[in-house]
């Protein structure tokens, strides 16, 4: 774009974005005004709108919520404060019009959002160029516009396709009614590949790939390759003005051909594992868009393709020798937490219901402790005693994937006289924003509570939901996507509205959380 | 602490009793603030995309007036005219607004196709009747009606083992997605949001199979594995009535004394199983000549009312029947198909599926099922097959 914003420390002159078609250039009548007084003003503004969005953003909420009165009281208050541009004041609503008629300043960034409010609309302004870098920093944490980490993801700033008119005279405009939002047909007992394709649909890395030609099915030469159905599947949902149910034939074919040894149980006309068959996509997947080697769950291997960049993240163990104190440290890379529920459950039984309201129910968060928080003894040979020794061993997450998927294990073994599986159908509560900095291995630095950059980089919010309703050997899948802020049910070919508490209420067992922001 | 503002917190709602103690008064105020928060968060988002939606409505407006204005003579994006309305101002090739866009603007147009938005449901929950001489934009609020999705659509009910026949022959031709729908109009019986279930084509045989038999289908026709054809040998061998097939001949020939067969084809023993689906095989199946048609259907509905007691069997127990039925089936077919592959065997091939694929709902009610009615030779059955399927198929036991 013409209008790059200039680096943050430069001291170069700051620009306002350059004007969209469809879209007016400034907020308001008064923003253009002070924009238009000259290029000092200009500058300080946007200076002064980015400091105020990184004490917003960057620093611990006491400092922007805590107001001067104009008698000098110190005021700190839940609610939003107001923060001047044209000057470091923080007011309270109350004392904002005060402030605005004794100084004649008239914007001021309210504390919780970063938006620009303009006292003489007496009304919240969008401006684009504030707009872009608040958003900037909610998505990113940072106002520079340097290349993401996985560059081929998203836009790349080719010249040539920087060109407004490139991509004007060059594609073809999709429907608006093409949402992707669409039921997927069963094809029998497939409920558990409908949820997964579902959950897929509605990742925005896959998408954002797919959509972007990331593996064309056109000059694809594997023949019943399961990363072009995908690519079709993506065409037909986002580019498509069918509302009808997808019949997934080609996923189904793909799967139905492929010769993968491992998961040879899941070609059956039975009711499978959905979690089963995310892992068959994904390794497949993998196999189409990688460097071609079969990932071994448990190595360290990693490649760059794009579901390597989406789902996979790595986990450290550590294991300290009770002897002699040493450590040894553990890397391995891992497609989804799984995280037991049994033992937990049965804890959580014998504590009584006293300690918590619902004895039966446990939270996300307490399964993630148990695993990636505390540690378990084991045994080991150490290789400093060069013997048999007790050792700590303790796990936690080195790096974090973009789309977080987490397995609830919901089935156990019976003991008795068969042996035999059980689901497990205690309450899960998980939150719709997910912190996953405790259960990493920086979280045991003792300044990382402090570091709100970090603390934000691994904020998680909840992007799908694969509920099964039913017994173990028999049953059904429905699942939960959000399409922006809206919730929606998939069962099968039907798509209807979903309200949060419905998501929140459901007997999660796969759960998607996509990173908030990318960097 | 906004406390000493009031009694409680900025939103005002959640009030401590006058006489309770401060600390009460104190979380009555906090909880009234995170309301205050919450409600404030809310309305910011929904303020944004309302406000933002009608100023960019209002540049549309005016650029497509300014578009005008040069009568389309150059196609410069940016005509060399001044234009102002009650909203915005276009000079030099920008648009700056003119007061409060949402006092301005009462509409939203889309910004990809200029066109203006719905801004209600057309049904269910909130909706309104929109105004027929206006062009919406095709992107609809989302329809909140039970029973019907976000488009207002819904389906016709695939009713296994109720109505056979009658439901079946609507529900093939009729449909939307099929690439050839048959003559029959039965479509025009339905109002236009009752869809069915379309048939899609089989990349192995390039068949047209209805969706809810898709897998099925597929996995007979593709996913033919040894692992499959054996367990199809077993279940042959223990269970030839339903299993035989006129090629190799080792059926049991009490199982075929109700069976006439018809010419030389002897396609009935499958057809039995079959019975059930082999009109929409037909039906799908562009190929099918009519006098055919006419022949065969006479012979399935005679097997159904001897086999019908069958096909409620509990689901595990059937699924796999039907499943190394279709295998067995395949292997004969795929024979019979070099041989001769004139278009009965369409539906015949078709008819081992079927059967199993009467869609996931009856497959997921099957325990719930009422009882069958011989019970002990379908218990019997049944665990053989739990006996088979054990044989390292179950690696990890997940929820199924």
């Amino acid at each position: 774009m013409a209008a790059r914003p200039t680096t943050p420390a430069s001291p170069k002159n700051q620009k306002v974005k350059a004007p969209q078609p469809g879209q007016p250039m400034y907020g308001c009548e008064h923003l253009q005004r002070l924009f238009n007084q000259d290029q000092a003003t200009t500058n300080t503004s946007i200076q002064h709108y980015k400091a105020i969005l990184r004490t917003i953003f960057d620093s611990i909420p006491l400092i922007p919520q805590t107001a001067k009165t104009l008698d000098g009281q110190i005021v700190t208050s839940l609610t939003p404060t107001y923060l001047c541009l044209q000057c470091p004041s923080t007011l309270t609503e109350a004392d904002r019009t005060k402030h605005g008629s004794k100084k004649s300043h008239r914007f001021y960034v309210e504390s919780r959002s970063g938006a620009l409010y303009c006292q003489m609309c007496d009304d919240i302004v969008w401006d684009p160029t504030f707009e872009e870098l608040r958003l900037k920093k909610l998505g990113t944490g940072t106002f520079s516009n340097r290349k993401r980490k996985n560059e081929e993801l998203f836009e790349t700033s080719d010249p040539v396709r920087d060109n407004p008119t490139y991509i004007s005279s060059n594609t073809t405009a999709a429907s608006c009614k093409a949402s992707g939002l669409r039921g997927i047909y069963n094809a029998g007992a497939t409920c558990y590949q409908n949820v997964v394709l579902q959950s897929f649909l509605h990742n925005p890395i896959l998408r954002n790939f797919y959509l972007s030609d990331g593996h064309s099915s056109t000059s694809c030469e594997t023949p019943h390759c399961l990363s072009c159905a995908m690519d079709d599947m993506f065409q037909d949902f986002y580019a498509i003005e069918n509302t009808n149910g997808y019949t997934a034939a080609n996923i189904l074919s793909g799967f139905w051909i492929s010769e993968k040894k491992a998961f040879e149980n899941l070609v059956t006309t039975k009711e499978q594992d959905a979690h089963e068959f995310f892992q068959f996509l994904a390794e497949e997947l993998h196999e189409r868009n990688g460097d071609g080697r079969k990932p071994e769950i448990g190595s360290e291997h990693s490649c760059n393709c794009i579901i390597h960049q989406c789902f996979y993240g790595k986990l450290q163990s550590t294991t300290t020798c009770q002897n002699c104190s040493g450590v040894t440290h553990q890397v391995q890379s891992f497609l989804d937490l799984s995280l037991p529920l049994e033992n937990l459950s049965h804890k959580k039984g014998k504590k009584g219901a006293s300690s918590r309201p619902s004895p039966g129910s446990l939270t996300l968060q307490e399964c993630l402790d148990e695993e990636y928080i505390k540690s378990d003894k084991c045994e080991y040979r150490c290789h400093n005693c060069s013997s048999m020794q007790q050792a700590r061993r303790q796990t936690s997450i080195k790096r974090l994937p973009n789309v977080l998927s987490i397995q609830l294990k919901r089935f156990e073994y019976k003991q008795g006289r068969h042996e035999r599986a059980a689901k497990i159908d205690t309450t899960v509560q998980f939150p719709l924003e997910l912190n996953m900095l405790p259960y990493t291995n920086r979280a045991r630095g003792q300044d990382a509570k402090e570091d709100y950059e970090l603390a934000r980089s691994c904020i998680y919010d909840l992007l799908s939901v694969v509920v099964h309703v039913g017994e173990i050997d028999t049953g059904h899948y429905l699942s939960y996507c959000r399409v922006g802020d809206q919730w929606f049910a998939f069962n099968d070919h039907k798509v209807e509205l979903a309200q949060k508490s419905d998501v929140l209420n459901s007997r999660a067992y796969l759960l998607f959380y996509v990173v908030r922001s990318l960097s | 602490m906004s406390s000493e503002t009031g009694e409680t917190g900025k939103a005002g709602i959640i009030v401590a009793a006058e006489d309770a103690p401060p600390v009460d008064k104190l979380s009555h105020a906090v909880l009234d603030d995170l309301l205050y928060n919450i409600i404030h968060d809310l309305v910011v988002k929904v303020h944004r995309d309302e406000k933002v939606a009608r100023a960019n409505t209002a540049a549309i407006k005016v650029e497509k007036l300014a578009l005008n204005a040069i009568d389309g003579a150059t196609t410069d994006h940016k005509p060399d005219v001044e234009i102002e309305t009650d909203a915005a101002i276009y000079k030099d090739g920008r648009v700056t607004l003119k007061g409060n866009p949402l006092t301005t603007t009462k509409e939203v147009l889309c910004p990809r196709c200029h066109l203006p938005r719905l801004l209600h449901p057309t049904d269910g929950k909130g909706a309104k009747k929109p105004d027929p001489g206006v062009i919406y934009c095709k992107k609809h609020p989302y329809i909140e009606k039970p029973g019907y999705d976000i488009y207002g659509q819904t389906w016709v009910a695939p009713g296994p083992g109720r109505g056979k026949k009658k439901k079946d022959q609507k529900l093939d031709p009729s449909d939307p997605s099929s690439p050839a729908p048959g003559a029959e109009g039965s479509a025009k019986d339905r109002p236009p949001n009752v869809l069915s279930f379309p048939s899609a084509t089989c990349s192995k045989c390039k068949r047209c199979i209805l969706v809810t038999r898709l897998n099925n289908h597929m996995g007979s026709c593709i996913g033919n594995s040894g692992r499959n054809a054996s367990r199809a040998a077993a279940q042959k061998i223990s269970n030839g009535s339903n299993a035989g097939s006129q090629n190799n001949d080792n059926t049991p020939p009490g199982s075929q004394k109700g069976t006439p067969r018809p010419g030389s084809r002897g396609a009935s023993p499958r057809k039995r199983d079959g019975d059930e689906f082999d009109e929409d095989g037909e039906e799908s199946d562009q190929t099918v000549t009519n006098p055919k048609k006419k022949k065969l259907k006479p012979n399935a509905l005679n097997k159904k009312v001897v086999l019908k007691p069958k096909s409620p069997a509990t689901s595990g127990g059937n699924m796999k029947k039907d499943k190394t039925k279709g295998s067995s089936m395949l292997n004969v077919e795929q024979k019979v198909d070099d041989k001769d592959s004139t278009v009965q065997v369409a539906p015949k091939k078709l008819t081992p599926n079927a059967k199993g694929v009467s869609p996931a709902k009856k497959i997921k009610l099957g325990p719930a099922k009422p009882p069958l009615p011989s019970p002990a030779g379908k218990k019997g059955k049944r665990d053989r097959d739990m006996e088979s399927e054990s044989s390292g198929t179950l690696s990890s036991p997940p929820p199924r």
